[in-house]
């Protein structure tokens, strides 16, 4: 190696290190920068995304409805794609209608957002939204579904924020079992995986009579970042360990397929 | 030069385009990096200097995509996958390395060997500072992505091959093809 390269590669080191002593303030806030920059492509990538996936929607209800409907494969290509199109209307009409009417029987202050993106990291799981601080979206916000906690918000940029899930495992949230009043701290599992996601109850008494298909949910303790009351998951599973009990948890919204959440901006 | 360009915008589009790809379900979930294999391929075909510099700046796309902040806590800095990536571009560059210089074999290789050093050291950080977990799961998300780049990596070098950009290096130097 010449001497000038490695004096190059001495400076590139350097640069490195430099960044490596940015406090977690500083890199928030270029990592704010950065979504706020790479918003319109990250956006652009969603809704290509979603003209993907809904395209593949179709094709396994076409594929389904073939089966089920053998008698009418007479009928015509275009009658079929005609009922095929009203039918992803459809089910389109019915989500928006659940999500608006949790929107309002919701005791929260919602911010109804959509997932774009979910984070190709391995060893921690974080999506993205289409919300930031120009619709008030601050970080540590909790984030919901109609059917229970999702996690909190992190980084915040305009119009874009990044979600931490609930099933990563530096997403701790105190949690109470609802019928024993049992109470410990929820995290996620760092080899779980996207495929199959799952949550840890820990510290919780040794000789707790917890069972299978109890309901947990956020304990609201004061000065936290969740509310009381949310709904996290069912006990799946209650084992004792040396000094405590820990319960696996199978979450109450579904982790894997996330598409509409609610950003929580306090109570009404 | 073109093929320079090609490079720096496939870099900013990997990082972001990597979000959008599905879960391998028979990996735990992993998911497809396409990061590495592009930076494999500008590090290999670029001269030193040039390649440090891509290095510096494809690692700082990756850590501002991916950086988990909360709070006071960061869990793998700003900065780390830079000075990965400059290593990896040092460590190609190293005289009389046997499968030096662009050929898509070596492609191939390097791209395997990046993404299982990147995520293996990850791995081995989140460890250190939390505490050691072992199972199947790692290995699948370790593997996983691995296996994805050494099939992708051909594809991307015969991809990025259709843009002129000079002749190739081979062990350090430039030769005509």
């Amino acid at each position: 190696m010449k001497p000038l390269h490695l004096v190059l590669l001495a400076v590139a080191i350097i640069v490195a290190l430099v960044f490596l002593t940015f406090a977690p303030s500083r890199m928030r806030a270029w990592q704010s920068r950065f979504f706020d920059a790479s918003s319109p492509a990250i956006q652009a990538g969603a809704a290509i995304n979603d003209r993907i996936s809904k395209m593949n929607k179709g094709f396994k209800t076409l594929d389904e409805l073939e089966a089920e409907n053998a008698a009418l494969l007479a009928q015509n290509n275009e009658l079929r794609a005609s009922g095929q199109l009203l039918k992803d209307l459809a089910d389109e009409n019915r989500r928006l209608r659940d999500t608006l009417g949790y929107r309002e029987r919701s005791v929260f202050n919602l911010v109804p957002a959509k997932v774009i993106s979910r984070d190709s990291a391995s060893w921690w799981s974080s999506v993205k939204i289409n919300r930031g601080f120009a619709e008030n979206v601050d970080a540590a916000q909790p984030v919901l579904t109609a059917d229970g906690l999702v996690g909190r918000t992190t980084t915040v940029a305009k119009d874009l924020a990044m979600v931490m899930l609930l099933t990563d495992e530096n997403c701790q949230v105190a949690a109470r079992i609802e019928e024993t009043g049992d109470q410990g701290i929820m995290t996620g599992l760092r080899t779980a995986g996207e495929a199959a996601p799952q949550l840890v109850l820990n510290f919780l008494k040794r000789n707790a009579d917890i069972k299978p298909g109890m309901k947990v949910v956020t304990a609201g303790v004061s000065g936290g970042v969740f509310p009381a009351g949310i709904p996290l998951g069912t006990v799946k599973e209650f084992r004792t360990r040396e000094l405590d009990g820990q319960a696996v948890i199978e979450p109450a919204a579904d982790i894997s397929r996330l598409e509409d959440v609610f950003v929580v901006r306090g109570t009404k | 030069m073109i093929r320079a360009l090609v490079l720096v915008l496939s870099a900013y589009l990997a990082v972001i385009a990597q979000d959008f790809l599905p879960a391998m379900p028979f990996f735990a979930g992993a998911h497809v990096l396409l990061l590495p294999v592009v930076v494999c391929y500008a590090l290999l075909w670029m001269p030193f200097p040039a390649a440090l510099a891509f290095a510096l700046y494809a690692g700082l796309l990756a850590d501002l995509s991916s950086l988990h902040v909360d709070g006071d806590h960061v869990e793998i800095g700003l900065g780390w996958s830079m000075l990965y990536y400059v290593l990896v571009a040092a460590v190609l560059n190293l005289p009389r390395w046997p499968v030096s210089g662009l050929r898509w074999e070596t492609h191939c290789l390097v791209s395997g060997a990046a993404t299982f050093f990147l995520l293996a050291g990850q791995y081995l950080m989140v460890c250190l500072r939390r505490h050691f977990v072992f199972d199947l799961a790692v290995i699948a998300q370790i593997f996983g992505p691995v296996l994805a780049a050494l099939l992708l990596a051909p594809v991307l070098y015969f991809f990025f091959g259709l843009f002129p950009g000079g002749a190739p290096r081979f062990r350090g130097r430039r030769v005509a093809r």
